[in-house]
């Protein structure tokens, strides 16, 4: 058994969807939903933008046509457009809750290859105090931690370079250029 | 292009103001806005509109009234309120004197 339709009521209209098309609305709807967190109202704009999807829809539908598939939603959404709400072109608000900082490792200002600074950045910690405690890692492990810095310098991407932030100095330098170089002939080890 | 990515927070900030302009010609729904926009600099889409009609009625700028339409649902139309009509005519007066200090800066 397969469910092939979904009848979906949008604001003040009600419309049959095929599956992929339902599954990409309930996307849509949920992103528009996150994108509006924090707005006083947010039912009433997504009752909108419900009604506008089905608005839009129901124009692209041929006169035959009962069921709404991704032909008619995609170009519907994308008239539509994601949701703006109107503080955000502002900006201020929008960077002091960025996105939290994908694990990365930082070239500018690092030591060896930015790991702890990205550690650092991801978790909140002191950097100065990550590395001293990656040192002592680095005495109590005889070493073993060496490899563990050298699988994440692989693993975590760089963090874009600041345009105007301080020049990497040689070591970082370096171990950028050896990480690329790896990386390069890793993915062609494995293509 | 430059120039226009340069401009574009001003853009950003100048659609609210076009907005009420729109609003204040007579009584539309948000078709009509946007088709009014469209073409022009500030050409725009539902995803953004909603959410600032959404701001400004909660502002209490704009208010709407439920029209029956032909085909389909009844539709939102939006009209200025007293307060909209007063900072429409605020802003107005700004930008006229903004314009003119730019116009002005070059002599």
């Amino acid at each position: 058994m397969k469910r092939i339709s979904a009848t979906v009521r949008l604001n003040r209209s009600t419309l049959q969807f095929d599956d992929a098309a339902y599954a990409r609305l309930e996307n849509y709807l949920a992103e528009s939903a996150s994108l509006l967190e924090g707005d006083p109202d947010p039912q009433e704009i997504l009752g909108d933008l419900e009604q506008a999807v089905a608005d839009q829809c129901m124009r692209r539908l041929r006169p035959d046509q009962t069921v709404v598939t991704l032909a008619e939603l995609v170009p519907a959404l994308e008239e539509i457009g994601s949701v703006q709400t109107p503080t955000s072109p502002a900006g201020p608000e929008q960077t002091t809750r960025a996105a939290p900082r994908p694990l990365q490792q930082v070239s500018e200002g690092a030591v060896i290859s930015g790991v702890c600074q990205g550690l650092a950045r991801y978790f909140g910690l002191n950097v100065t105090a990550l590395r001293i405690f990656a040192v002592l890692l680095l005495l109590v492990t005889g070493g073993g931690v060496i490899l563990v810095y050298f699988a994440l310098m692989l693993l975590f991407p760089y963090a874009p370079l600041e345009s105007g932030g301080q020049p990497l100095r040689w070591l970082p330098a370096k171990s950028r250029a050896f990480t690329e170089f790896l990386r390069a002939k890793l993915s062609f080890a494995t293509n | 292009m430059i120039v226009e990515s340069k401009l574009a927070p001003i853009r950003k900030g100048l659609l609210e103001f076009l907005v009420l302009k729109i609003v204040g010609t007579r009584s539309v729904y948000v078709p009509d806005i946007l088709r009014r926009l469209a073409g022009t600099e500030f050409a725009t889409q539902e995803g953004t509109l909603y959410p600032l009609l959404s701001k400004l009625r909660r502002e209490d700028l704009v208010r709407y009234d439920w029209q029956e339409s032909d085909a389909g649902p009844p539709r939102k139309y939006y009209r200025l309120t007293d307060a909209g009509r007063a900072q429409l005519a605020a802003l107005d007066d700004y930008w006229n004197r903004i314009n003119r200090t730019i116009a002005d800066m070059g002599h």
